[in-house]
């Protein structure tokens, strides 16, 4: 009698064992695939029924799917303010791209995926200045908004779709902001550009939450200013290069908005105009990004507050 | 036959456990008995070390995950018992409007308690609004709650928020898996063992980490099911479980920043201040240290309250006697602290935040060599702050890691803050994160001090 009630727990024991194992199994295949495609889990489990468990049909149908679901976020998510994220430059001697690409919180923007997206949107944007632009003036510039930015293609691909793609991959919503891409059309126009923080060691690429693109003229045989010039651009904020007939410097020179009479910002004795001059500098155009601040323009909030009514404690 | 086998296996396997639980008794019964013998000789240390009822919580995860709906699901949860003010979730969602000490706190903070302990709970919208928040002094957690949904799993930005974790130095995590009501149990188990690897990935003890699996929503909705205000009520009896209390700091050398001081004709001066840390007795050695100085002196009477005492501890506001020392000697701002265990340094390194320019700090960046005075605690002096090479230059609004060097040695602990203010209004706050070799300032001038950056 005991015998068979202790063989009666043993097929039990057996039985939960045996289902326990199969069910392991199945999901070390589902943790397998999700480890691989980086799905949500949900979506990895719904491939993998459909599929009989196949995880490489399954995979196949997953990446498929992918840019569909990320389409659906996408357009989910799109109402949600993004104003975080980083602006990226490329440049060479004649050319050069300026991007901006938000995202809802910084947690993103230091995600390896979100380097990736915004290293591709440059790239792109910086080719399109090599081929597509056509000679104008001594620079060409064209900016490009949020939706023009969408429709140029990376190897037959949308930056949009890529976009949808990462949208679906990190669940935030992301957008690719505004573009600069510049071509100089003649030898003698250089241009540079500047991130802020800037990259440890100089670089054509390098991203940051402030970027500036400067074009300039400077004989040879002197010592070249530009960086200077573009890193004082991006830190001190000029709205326009100034004129010296129409444009007066105004009394407080931390409220300047003109760049030529903004004390240089890595020796505040000179103005920059005497720099320019010392070092027989033209200015031709600049552009600075500071990221978000294109969104904080139209939200009403803290950030449009004059100064004076923000109190602190002093 | 096999069944009777099992049984035997089961007995055998047993039996071995049970002496060795005895002998843990005992040997636990020992050292119970050890400590309590312990406890006689050190009277007052052991006896007072109260806890303090105060434990700092905040939640970080992916923004759908359901970190606002967990926070007002506690607040409501518990304010069935008058534990909590009920805050609902938009309440909790615009906060971030919240302006304090010129700094945006763009994080929502709210308090609620259990029977044990108070709990001032921050919701952590990103990393470099924690950041600051923190060096400013204005939120500190003890121990995170990482909010996942049970349907997506961990996210790529996962590991950023346990990085950030990591990085403000929180040794406690849990885990709240939500919304386990939309899935099967079997993704519930994956999304746990997803996250208790990350974990471990991550330094974190990810195999004894708690994670709790529930639905905010439920909880948020009266639901009573074991997903609902029961995993809520777990979550809260974890945290005070999980989460070891914050013992006064008894043990360590004393420390006591001077308030104030004035001269006893004929015995001395006293110097009257809060004891930040250890415990003083009469007659310990003591060295008066701050603005370059650094003298060796007796407590010779200590006095709380206009009684003689024989020694005071961590947070008792003091007057101490120190013997022969000349008024003229003290200034405020200095420290006495016990002989030999804190030393003069004119060099540190911190974290600082530079308040953006829409907060009333700069408007233009800063460099190496930036130079203004710095206030901490009661003292002000010169100071010196340089980036790290790699950094170009400090934008208004950017924090970072900098080197800071002082017209004179003074003392500092880590986790010190304090602020530089340029024309009389704040344009940075920072805190201390470690002590440096003091450098030489020649001619009494900040800026010929060579700095090795490496």
């Amino acid at each position: 009698m005991i015998k068979i009630l202790f063989q009666m727990i043993f097929q039990l024991v057996r039985n939960i064992h045996t289902s326990f194992a199969c069910r392991a199994a199945e999901s070390s295949l589902l943790a397998k695939l999700r480890k691989k495609t980086g799905y949500t889990i949900a979506n990895c489990k719904k491939a993998l029924e459909m599929h009989n468990n196949d995880s490489e049909k399954a995979e196949t149908w997953l990446n498929e799917q992918a840019q569909a679901m990320g389409w659906a976020k996408a357009t989910k998510l799109a109402g949600r303010k993004a104003s975080q994220g980083l602006v990226a430059v490329k440049f060479d001697k004649q050319h050069g791209a300026l991007v901006e690409l938000n995202c809802e919180t910084d947690f993103v923007a230091k995600n390896e995926k979100f380097h990736k997206m915004l290293e591709d949107a440059t790239l792109a944007c910086y080719k399109m200045a090599h081929t597509s632009l056509h000679s104008k003036g001594p620079i060409t510039k064209m900016e490009l908004d949020s939706e023009q930015l969408g429709n140029i293609s990376v190897e037959g691909k949308k930056l949009s779709e890529i976009l949808a793609l990462f949208i679906g991959s990190v669940g935030e919503n992301a957008i690719l902001r505004r573009a600069e891409c510049w071509k100089a059309n003649s030898k003698d126009v250089k241009i540079t550009a500047y991130t802020h923080p800037a990259p440890p060691t100089p670089s054509d690429y390098s991203c940051g939450k402030y970027g500036a693109l400067l074009a300039y003229k400077q004989p040879t045989d002197l010592d070249d200013v530009g960086k200077q010039i573009c890193q004082h651009i991006v830190g001190c904020a000029p709205k326009k290069i100034g004129d010296k007939e129409k444009d007066k410097p105004i009394e407080n020179t931390d409220d300047e908005i003109c760049l030529i009479y903004q004390e240089y910002l890595l020796d505040p004795s000179y103005t920059i105009q005497e720099v320019l001059e010392q070092n027989k500098v033209e200015i031709v155009d600049f552009v600075r990004f500071s990221c978000g601040e294109s969104d904080e323009a139209n939200l009403p909030g803290v950030e449009k507050q004059p100064l004076e009514t923000v109190q602190t404690l002093q | 036959m096999t069944g009777s086998l099992i049984f035997r296996c089961i007995i055998s396997s047993l039996t071995p456990k049970f002496p060795s639980k005895t002998n843990l008794l005992r040997s636990s019964r020992l050292t119970t008995g050890i400590l309590n013998g312990s406890c006689n000789y050190c009277t007052k240390v052991k006896s007072k070390a109260v806890e303090k009822k105060h434990c700092n919580v905040g939640t970080i995860g992916h923004v759908d995950h359901g970190k606002t709906t967990l926070t007002a699901a506690i607040t409501k949860v518990l304010s069935k018992d008058g534990f909590a003010k009920y805050v609902s979730y938009d309440e909790i969602d615009r906060a971030p409007e919240e302006k304090a000490r010129g700094i945006t706190i763009n994080a929502a903070h709210v308090g609620y308690s259990t029977k044990n302990r108070h709990y001032a709970h921050t919701d952590c919208p990103g990393h470099a609004d924690y950041i600051r928040n923190m060096i400013s002094g204005a939120s500190q957690m003890d121990a995170a709650i990482v909010v996942v949904a049970a349907n997506d799993g961990p996210m790529p930005q996962t590991k950023e928020h346990l990085l950030l974790a990591k990085q403000v130095g929180i040794k406690y995590v849990l885990v709240y898996i939500n919304k386990v009501d939309i899935v099967d149990n079997e993704l519930v188990e994956l999304v746990e063992i997803e996250m208790r690897e990350m974990l471990t990935d991550y330094g974190f003890e990810g195999l004894t980490a708690p994670i709790i699996h529930g639905s905010a929503l439920a909880a948020l909705k009266d639901d009573q099911t074991e997903i609902g205000v029961p995993s809520i009520m777990k979550l809260l009896d974890t945290m005070d479980n999980y989460i070891p209390p914050i013992i006064r700091d008894l043990e360590s050398p004393f420390l006591l920043p001077i308030d104030n001081a004035f001269t006893v004709p004929g015995r001395g001066t006293v110097v009257v201040g809060t004891i930040k840390r250890g415990v003083m007795k009469k007659n310990d050695e003591a060295e008066l240290m701050g603005f370059g100085y650094n003298i060796k002196t007796t407590l010779s009477d200590i006095q709380i309250f206009r009684k003689s005492v024989p020694e005071a501890l961590a947070g008792d506001n003091v007057g101490v006697l120190l013997r022969g020392m000349k008024l003229r000697n003290v200034e405020t701002g200095m420290i006495v602290s016990a002989a030999k265990s804190l030393s003069l340094s004119n060099h540190y390194k911190g974290k600082v935040y530079f308040l953006s320019h829409s907060e009333g700090g700069r408007k233009k960046p800063v460099f190496s060599k930036y130079t203004q005075q710095m206030f901490s605690g009661t003292w002000n002096i010169a100071c010196r702050i340089d980036l790290e090479p790699s950094m170009e230059m400090l934008m208004p609004g950017d924090h970072a890691d900098v080197l800071l060097t002082l017209l004179e040695g003074m003392v500092m602990v880590k986790g010190q803050q304090f602020t530089i203010r340029e024309n009389n209004v704040t344009v940075a706050t920072g805190i201390i994160t470690d002590t440096m070799q003091s450098v030489n300032v020649p001619d009494r001038k900040l800026g010929k001090v060579v700095i090795n950056t490496k």
